[in-house]
């Protein structure tokens, strides 16, 4: 008896792998897995790392003597804004996106993170965006204004070159991935965890990472915003940072640090939420004060977002201003203490059982908190205004950084190492790595913060000799090498361990949290059967949850139809609503990255034909992409045995698509707002701020063109409701009809464009009035190409009354677009209109 | 401030490496509570606000003096320094004197240097006069100095702005108030 | 008007306020000193800082008025909805506006000092 169940589960178990298993071969580029994206993800970002490094390396040799000229001027100043821009866009955030992708779904349950194929993508376009920002250091033409970027040394005057377009093209590339992630992570964490894991048992983890994909979303659009100014500016010759015509070169500052300083807690929140998880683990002993820690999370959140001021504190605001965010920066202390303190704490209570990751997490506290210290000195201003843009910053920046990412990022390494290989890493070396690289550490950066108060600027190639900057170099130097031996030692210890590491048994660290109840070395689908969790540490208080998931004894034990099915859960209390049915392995994302590729690398070579006819292709890949979801063949046709309670979810009118709309809206409503901050910021701050004569818009035909959009809404409005109440009556009419007036509209609106007497190459304000209206053109084009898609797929039957879910994705797009062109009409020309400007 | 600071770091990494010694005896739950919220709130808010409060007591008056306020008595000299790509363009608006990577100054008079750019973002920074304050292309900028013994001082560039960024530096000298007008005298004669 | 101490708006809605107000502060300043400023003369006590410390005050106000609420909602004499989950939330939540109602007051208070538009 017990034989025969053995043998179905093993059945069981291996369609399972069948399903959710990657294709074979080269088919391994379909993959849509989390577990291998997430891996790929971190893969890829420990290569970048190293890149950042020989580069690093490189700049400690050039500085190691005074007047040394192994390195010429302009070849180190590509080094250093590289060594930057690597270690920030390239290595620091998609690592971690890395660790989040991998380990989330399996920490709340589930077998994947809900948009499966949009992962796949965002991996594509980091690495292709990499690569091409890469190539520009191999090509000798790299970007070479710093890691900022600031105009207008990055504009087309001072650097003619093709650098500062390898620079924002590249990075825009490499943030639609960091984009697609944080959506991704977002919507997953809110409406996939496992039946029953309400808000209050969600691993701490999840706080950090969901904090984390939430401040993506808001924090990376100013600077996308910014690129894309910049490089209309540069290519097309638009006003928008250069003084003359009305732009102004501080609105570039403003964009890049209000994305900038998020950035410096999107790369901590998820290296702290590393800490919050191991500690409890060595100290056996629950985190304390998770409520508090909750708190800390949220209000850095927040609070983060209020600081970019504090990197501009020398370029003249006014003092009470700067005060406002010297204030803030300093309370952000606030939540900091209070992980601090909550670590402690469970450290104090708990008996700790010392392994090689806790050894990681001490130097992270003692690097970290330094950093820290010297942070709240540099929000100080008049303190800042001594040091700002010296070697005291270089220093501080890189305790903040490595203590507070690279220290929990390999504690997190050596502790997740034998859930992929199943093996434990050896202790003995691994003291070894540490004690250089943090030995190696101190001895670079310690003594640099005197280097900084002595006057050693940073971003200089060379120095003279005899101002006592001397020794303090070279100490920092040979530093630099010390800890890049501890980095090969870590490296050579890591790689030996998947051949020699002694075998780990399940669960070898005594953790608390879920996916440590997978078999090791993971499997495609995490869980062969999906368990209900309503406690915070299920697998202190279950530990038999190990065999009974492997018995299949919970819930979507078997496959259904060869579908990738998980739970989709409510967002505050976690029950299940609907069984999601996810995508599987698809071409489409890399097909997709690499036009998009095609489209970087046009702009790049200045071939504008080509990008737009590759950007055209991106669309179609991307609407095709669109086609195979609900019943389509390919994903979950309708079919007889369609499971009821819970329902599908494409056959729901609240799915996970909704909410991947929503927050991607919200992503795109911060576009829209930095532009808004641009035009206003411009208006009373830029110095030679000036208005056309007469309104270069014809008013009427776009209020017109505005009534048109409004009654297409309206109509698709219509539709929705009485699809939600599940009346499908000409569906398809009223569809095809929203999408008919859309077009006129659309029409109406460019040519009021086409006529305009615009002039974005003379005067900042109407290159900013150019870039909105290409904005709404954009949208609304996009909403009816949406809107006939879903009138053929009524055609097709694969929406309809029982299948009402993807009209009702589409519908914030519709509101949105709507809104933004009202808003848009208010702010940029009737407001001006009321202050008496033309 | 800085030794503030430092007993922090060492009081706080001390406590940890102790927390993870000790051995603790099991406790009620009530009073694990009670030592844990106690640890949260004097650490995590006490702490960092009473730190923010000292600093900012040394900070917002130290700022104030930064101010370009009219002075309490005499007058400001004023100074017009407008950078370029890689050199310093030196004014005074006063004599007429034009100077290039240098200033000359009377000792113990506030200074109102005019700052400004030509091309690309630079920032004028005299480490042992004070802060540094960013020279921007369409704007003006005023810093307020003073330096208070006779002696030549040394300042550099300290925006990135460029190739030779690294080389952009001046002198500034500073004159007892004799010394001073000697060279005022010297300078409007030989133009 | 306060959103039920239960729902997960809470958690978040005092730190919208606050940085609501933080733009309309820096927002609010910044046209004041390009359209009206004052004398720089006159130091700290002028129109400008004034509004803003009675508006920081009402803003405190109104947060601490919701982290009472939240405070009260999860104490255990209200047992009527003592879950672990709405407890959760509304205890988190008053201390996230108290947190607001601190940050919020503290943004104003160089004004106390600093004339504001130097
Ligand atoms: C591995 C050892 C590392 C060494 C020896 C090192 C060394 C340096 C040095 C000497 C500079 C100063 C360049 C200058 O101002 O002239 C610098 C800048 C910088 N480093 Fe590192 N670094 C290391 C790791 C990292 C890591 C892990 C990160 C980020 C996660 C990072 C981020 C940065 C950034 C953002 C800058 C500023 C670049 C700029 O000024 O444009 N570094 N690094
Ligand atoms: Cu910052
Ligand atoms: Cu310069």
């Amino acid at each position: 008896m017990t034989n025969l169940s053995e043998e179905a589960n093993c059945k069981r178990e291996a369609q399972l792998e069948h399903v959710w298993g990657n294709l074979p071969g080269w088919g391994a580029l379909a993959a849509v897995n989390h577990t291998s994206i997430g891996f790929r993800f971190m893969a890829t970002g420990m290569i970048f790392f190293l890149i950042g490094g020989v580069l690093a390396m490189l700049i400690r040799t050039q500085l190691a003597m005074p007047e040394q000229e192994i390195i010429e001027a302009s070849l180190y100043n590509q080094i250093f804004t590289m060594h930057g821009t690597v270690m920030m866009f390239l290595f620091a955030i998609p690592v971690l996106e890395g660790v989040a992708m991998y380990l989330v779904p399996k920490m709340i349950g589930t077998r994947d993170l809900v948009f499966p194929r949009l992962s796949a993508l965002g991996y594509y376009c980091y690495l292709f965006g990499g690569v091409i920002i890469l190539s520009s250091l191999v090509l000798e033409v790299a970007p070479d204004a710093g890691w900022f970027m600031y105009t207008p040394l990055s504009s087309n005057t001072y650097s003619p070159g093709p650098g500062s377009d390898f620079w924002l093209l590249g990075i825009t590339f490499v943030e639609i991935s960091a984009i697609s992630a944080g959506v991704e992570l977002v919507v997953s964490i809110l409406r996939t965890r496992a039946n029953g894991m309400a808000l209050n048992k969600m691993p701490i983890f999840c706080w950090y990472i969901l904090a984390m994909a939430l401040m993506i979303v808001f924090g990376f659009p100013p600077l996308i915003l910014g690129s894309v100014l910049l490089e209309l500016e540069r290519a097309v010759g638009f006003v928008f940072f250069e003084t003359s015509g009305g732009g102004d070169p501080l609105l570039w500052q403003h964009l890049f640090w209000m994305f900038g300083h998020p950035e410096v807690y999107i790369i901590f929140l998820p290296a702290a939420g590393i800490v919050s998880t191991l500690i409890p683990v060595f100290a056996r002993q629950p985190l304390v004060g998770y409520r508090w820690v909750v708190l800390g999370i949220i209000t850095m959140g927040f609070v983060s977002f209020g600081l970019w001021v504090h990197h501009m504190f020398t370029v003249g605001i006014p003092q009470l201003a700067q005060a406002f965010f010297s204030i803030a920066s300093m309370l952000v202390a606030v939540p900091t203490g209070i992980q601090i303190f909550a670590w402690l704490a469970t450290l104090w209570q708990g008996k700790v059982v010392f392994h090689l990751p806790m050894l990681w997490i001490v130097g992270f506290l003692v690097v970290f908190v330094c950093g820290g210290l010297t942070g709240v000195m540099l929000a100080l201003v008049p303190f800042n205004w001594q040091v700002h843009d010296t070697h005291f910053v270089v220093a501080h920046l890189h305790y903040v950084l490595v203590g507070g990412m690279l220290f929990p990022l390999i504690a997190g390494f050596y502790y997740w190492l034998p859930h992929v290989s199943g093996r434990m890493p050896s202790d003995k070396m691994g003291r070894w790595g540490f004690w250089l690289f943090f030995g190696g550490f101190n001895t670079t950066f310690l003594l640099m913060h005197l280097t900084g108060l002595l006057g050693m600027p940073r971003r200089v190639y060379t120095y003279e000799a005899g101002l006592g900057w001397d020794w303090l170099n070279l100490i920092s130097s040979i530093g630099g090498f010390i800890m890049a031996i501890g980095v090969a030692v870590i490296i050579v210890d890591i790689v030996l361990h998947f051949r020699f590491g002694r075998r780990a048994e399940q669960n070898p660290w005594g953790a608390d949290t879920l996916e440590w109840a997978i078999p090791m070395p993971v499997n495609a689908y995490n869980f062969s059967s999906m368990p209900d969790i309503t406690t915070r540490h299920p697998m202190w208080e279950n530990p038999e949850l190990v065999e009974s998931i492997a018995a299949g004894e919970h819930g979507l034990a078997e496959v259904q139809s060869l579908r990738r099915d998980i739970y989709g859960s409510d967002a505050v209390t976690g029950k299940v609503r609907e069984v999601v049915h996810l995508p599987t392995n698809s071409w489409l994302p890399l097909m997709t990255a690499t036009v998009l590729a095609v489209v970087c690398v046009s702009l790049l070579i200045k071939a504008y034909l080509i990008a737009l006819a590759a950007a055209a292709v991106a669309l179609v890949l991307v609407l095709r992409w669109s086609w195979e979801n609900g019943a389509h063949p390919r994903a979950a046709p309708v079919g007889t045995n369609d499971p009821v309670d819970p329902p599908l979810h494409s056959r729901t009118c609240d799915g996970p698509g909704l909410w991947g709309m929503v927050v991607s809206l919200m992503a795109n409503g911060t576009l829209y707002v930095s532009l808004l901050f641009g035009w206003f910021y411009l208006w009373t701050a830029a110095p030679q701020w000036s208005t056309p004569e007469t309104s270069p818009l014809a008013l009427i035909p776009l209020a017109a063109s505005g009534i048109l959009l409004t009654l297409a809404v309206m109509i698709y409005h219509g539709a929705v409701s009485r699809l939600r109440k599940r009346n499908a009556g000409s569906l398809g009419l009223r569809l095809w009809l929203a999408s008919a007036i859309g077009f006129t509209h659309w029409c109406l609106l460019a040519w009021v464009l086409q006529t305009s007497s615009l002039q974005p190459t003379e005067l900042a304000h109407d290159a900013v009035l150019t870039v909105a209206l290409y904005y709404l053109l954009l949208h609304s084009g996009l909403a009816m190409i949406f809107t006939v898609l879903q009138a053929l797929r009524v055609q097709r039957g694969y929406v309809g009354s029982s299948l009402p879910y993807e009209p009702i994705v589409i519908q914030p797009f519709w509101v949105y677009t709507l809104g933004v062109f009202w808003l848009s009409f208010a702010m940029f020309l009737l407001l001006p209109m009321a202050w008496g400007a033309p | 401030m800085f030794g503030w600071f430092t007993f922090v770091l060492v009081v706080v990494v001390g406590l940890w490496l102790y927390a993870i010694r000790r051995a603790p005896e099991p406790v009620s739950k009530a009073r694990a509570r009670q030592v844990q919220n106690r640890w949260i709130l004097w650490g995590g808010l006490v702490l960092p606000i009473t730190s923010m409060a000292v600093i900012l007591a040394f900070g917002v008056p130290a700022g104030h003096q930064m101010l370009p306020l009219p002075p309490a008595e005499g007058k400001a000299l004023r100074i017009n320094v407008t950078a370029h790509q890689w050199w310093w363009e030196v004014q005074y608006p006063d004599s007429g004197i034009q100077l290039k990577d240098e200033l000359h100054v009377p000792a113990g008079v506030p200074l109102d240097l005019h700052l400004t750019s030509a091309d690309v973002i630079h920032s004028f920074w005299v480490p042992r006069l004070g802060g540094k304050l960013d020279m921007l292309p369409g704007r003006t900028n005023v810093l307020r100095l003073q330096a208070d013994e006779p002696g030549t001082y040394r300042g550099q560039c300290a925006e990135f702005c460029g190739t030779h960024h690294a080389h952009m530096k001046f002198t500034v000298t500073a004159y007892s108030p004799e010394d001073y007008q000697a060279w005022l005298r010297e300078e409007t004669v030989n133009d | 008007m306060t959103p039920s101490p239960f729902h997960p708006i809470n958690l978040v809605l005092g730190l919208i306020i606050w940085a609501l107000w933080f733009v309309l502060l820096y927002g609010g300043l910044s046209i004041g000193c390009a359209f009206a400023p004052p004398d720089a003369g006159d130091g700290a006590w002028t129109w400008i800082n004034a509004a803003s410390l009675v508006v920081a005050l009402m803003v405190t106000g109104y947060l601490l008025t919701c982290a009472y609420a939240c405070w009260k909602a999860s104490s255990p004499s209200s047992a009527a909805k003592a879950q672990p989950l709405n407890t959760f939330i509304s205890k988190t939540s008053a201390a996230v506006y108290l947190v607001s109602a601190v940050a919020s007051l503290m943004l104003v208070l160089p004004g106390v000092r600093l004339p504001p538009c130097v």
